[in-house]
């Protein structure tokens, strides 16, 4: 049975459930009080994970964190087609591999100027912020040319990857730390694409493209 | 505050390209937000980003492909008008027409799409550009527009590139440019003019200025024509609508398609009707065939009826293509729910267009449901095309006697189902069989929805009664013969009215006292009985006096 350490309005546990929900993996949820109970630095959940962080998956007693690491493990485990992750040719792996690295950056400073705006954490928010203002721009013109050569995705090939999903959350959530997507049109018309991948699922601040 | 200029020049807010299918594309002009969408049907609409409902910026909402809903409570707009078609906390109920948001002028070309904040599509004013340029990919700038302006005409001239700069706020711009020559590979062109422009951009919005104030968003007061409660009186027919095309649709019956002498018509929902003022004098109801998809021009289906007072035989002989009619804004009495898990539709011969638009828009938004058309024969049955663009769900019954026919329509309503929705348009012996058997089957009459095109029951205005106008503080008198909406007109009191015969609904008028002698097809048994409203054109009071909601 696979078990997700979650909280509801985290961008990272928000990849793993968008990973399960496109999988169609039945599981379980753990609720733990990020904000404002503080559970994952609880010492019940620092055995868990010693890094206090979210999520954390138990899959029968495998137990993994870091959420692109269980996406790339859901992808290897659970996905029959290979179709989300590193299936493909060497080309396409290194760019999803690529994106990863970038999804974490994406963590670091929209995941932290939204921490500091929502969550009141003791941030230097407006240096995340211009952070993530120098990735959305980079990611928009990326996703610009990728339309251009008639791709809908970060990574070559037809089918979105763990990539995609790695990097929705913290830009959809942008405006959660102030910042505006209008200057970012391709960015926009991904997550519409990205929306209507059969499975999608919500978070709150992220809306459906359908009704 | 924004200046004349600033509010009338056009400015390119989008490339072509930007407005893919069911999107919805956040532009901007002066800090004024715009949501752009491209239609299904390829028209592009610029409104004002904000839903008039609950100021909810439209960018958010979805594309439907012909309407555009708000994400929040889920209000529809319709293509080119931006008038609500739908609420959906008001299933049962057809939105006022003035419910509508801002809309921009807006026009695409050159690979650009254009908008200004007043004026209109017809005045645009559009600098010239290279019709096979390249259009380069647009890049935002965090800098005032005329720092952008110059630093574009110093840094690279404007001999190869037209170098356009939208004006999103104060102290934002988008750089887009035009090549003068589409290069035999595009790509690469492209890429080095998208790193050349980030250079710049990263240079200019590094140099040191004094913070620049966004400009706030202007909030309109709503247009006071759409503010205010409809003009007493009859509607009339305010619109001049061109026919620009007339063809047989089945026998004895033509369709008009009716379009504007210019802009765009007002917004409609399915099962709406207008008056059509004819050249002998004669106004006549008419049906809206049109889905949401199809809203650049009306289509009307006209039965010849040689029995009739010359309504029907004189658009079937006399109005020709190109001529233009007297037309009333459109009126909805007959409105759709969307909330049915199944919508069953029953039309009987002509009566089948106020249900052809229903079944078109279920059809847009995938939703479940059944229509059964009625025909004498196959030649008899109107807008076969149409019918057959709605695929699997439809039906046809053609030629049954009136034994058959009630069979079929006994097989068909059968029990009502969960949230099962039931249509029926057609010749009143139809329509009353149809209702007849859904009431013996159980349905609900709030699940039972019905148009007569006409009253053919016994009408009687014999008598004399009293009728106090509660409102308008007056009582008066209605004279044997006399209808209320006759005898309050007399007094400066004008209801509104369209079929005059207890049909469409339009002169509903609330009671507050007395008891109702109701003559008309419109309500509903359950409306009847309730005895809050009537149809002033054909109800009475039943015994001495009414104090009615006027």
């Amino acid at each position: 049975m696979l078990t997700l350490y979650d909280y509801e309005l985290s961008g990272s546990c928000y990849k793993v459930r968008l990973m399960l929900g496109f999988l169609g993996l039945p599981h379980e949820t753990r609720h733990v009080d990020f904000h404002p109970g503080r559970e994952h630095k609880s010492d019940a959940f620092l055995a868990i994970n010693p890094l206090g962080q979210l999520p954390v998956l138990d899959d029968d007693g495998y137990v993994l964190r870091d959420a692109n690491a269980i996406l790339t493990y859901l992808a290897s485990a659970h996905d029959p087609g290979g179709r989300w992750g590193f299936g493909g040719d060497a080309a396409r792996n290194g760019r999803i591999a690529e994106w990863l690295g970038f999804a974490s950056d994406l963590t670091g400073t929209i995941g932290a100027a939204r921490l500091h705006d929502a969550f009141f954490h003791d941030i230097d928010a407006d240096a995340a912020r211009a952070g993530g203002k120098r990735l959305l721009r980079i990611l928009d013109e990326h996703l610009w040319f990728q339309e251009r050569q008639g791709a809908a995705w970060l990574a070559p090939g037809d089918h979105p990857s763990i990539a995609d999903i790695a990097c929705f959350p913290y830009t959809a959530l942008a405006q959660d730390a102030d910042l505006d997507l209008a200057d970012c049109p391709a960015i926009r018309r991904w997550h519409d694409r990205f929306k209507r991948v059969p499975g999608f699922t919500v978070m709150p601040g992220v809306f459906p493209a359908r009704e | 505050m924004l200046n004349d200029e600033q509010r009338r020049a056009w400015q390119p807010v989008a490339s072509s390209t930007d407005l893919v299918a069911r999107h919805v594309f956040a532009g901007a002009i002066w800090g004024q937000e715009l949501a752009l969408w491209r239609a299904d049907d390829g028209h592009v609409n610029a409104w004002e980003n904000r839903c008039l409902h609950r100021g909810v910026r439209l960018t958010i909402g979805v594309n439907l492909g012909s309407e555009l809903m708000c994400q929040y409570h889920g209000w529809r707009y319709a293509n080119r008008t931006a008038g609500c078609t739908y609420i959906p906390a008001h299933p049962a109920d057809a939105p006022a027409r003035t419910i509508c948001n801002r809309v921009y002028p807006a026009v695409e070309r050159h690979g650009l799409v254009w908008a200004a904040l007043e004026g209109t599509v017809e005045g645009a004013a559009l600098p010239e550009l290279p019709m096979d340029g390249l259009v380069l990919r647009p890049v935002p700038v965090d800098v005032p527009p005329a720092e952008v302006e110059a630093a574009l005409a110093a840094e690279f001239g404007r001999d190869r590139v037209r170098w356009l700069v939208q004006p999103v706020d104060a102290g934002r711009s988008i750089i887009r440019g035009v090549l003068a020559e589409q290069p035999a590979e595009p790509l690469p062109v492209l890429r080095r003019w998208s790193a050349r422009l980030g250079r710049l951009r990263d240079r200019l919005e590094a140099l040191p200025r004094p913070p620049v104030a966004p400009i706030p968003p202007e909030l309109h007061r709503v247009d006071p024509a759409l503010a205010g409660l409809p003009e007493p009186g009859p509607a009339g027919t305010s619109l001049r609508l061109r026919v620009a095309r007339k063809w047989p649709v089945a026998e004895d019956v033509t369709a008009f398609r009716l379009a504007p002498l210019a802009g765009e018509l007002p917004a409609f929902q399915p099962g709406a009707h207008i008056d059509v003022a004819l050249p002998n004098g004669l106004t006549r109801q008419y049906s809206l065939t049109n889905g949401p998809d199809d809203t650049a021009a009306w289509v009307i289906g006209v039965k010849r009826e040689p029995a009739g007072l010359g309504g029907s035989t004189c658009l079937h002989d006399a109005v020709r293509e190109g001529d233009v009619l007297a037309v009333s804004p459109p009126r909805n009495n007959f409105p759709l729910r969307r909330d049915g898990l199944l919508t069953l539709f029953i039309a009987g011969g002509i009566g089948l267009t106020p249900l052809l638009a229903m079944a078109r828009t279920l059809h847009l938004a995938r939703l479940p449901y059944h229509f059964h058309a009625f025909a004498r024969s196959v030649a008899h049955l109107p807008f076969v095309d149409v019918l057959d663009g709605l695929g699997d769900a439809v039906e046809r019954h053609i030629g049954l006697d009136p034994a058959a026919t009630t069979a079929k329509l006994e097989a068909i309503i059968g029990t009502q189902g969960e949230k099962h929705e039931l249509y029926v348009c057609g010749p009143t012996p139809f329509l009353d069989a149809a209702r007849a058997i859904a009431a013996a089957k159980g349905w609900p009459d709030t699940a039972v929805h019905f148009e007569y095109f006409k009253n053919e029951r016994p009408r009687d205005a014999s008598n004399a009664f009293e009728v106090a106008l509660a409102r308008s503080a007056l009582t008066l008198d209605v004279a044997p013969g006399q209808s209320i909406v006759e005898a309050v007109a007399a007094h400066g009191i004008h209801i509104p009215t369209s079929c005059a015969q207890g049909a469409c609904g339009t002169c509903r008028v609330g009671v507050i006292e007395g008891a109702i002698d109701h003559q008309d097809v419109h309500l509903t048994p359950s409306e009847k009985a309730r005895g809050d409203c009537l149809m002033a054109c054909v109800s009475r009071a039943a015994a001495g006096r009414l104090v009615l909601d006027l």
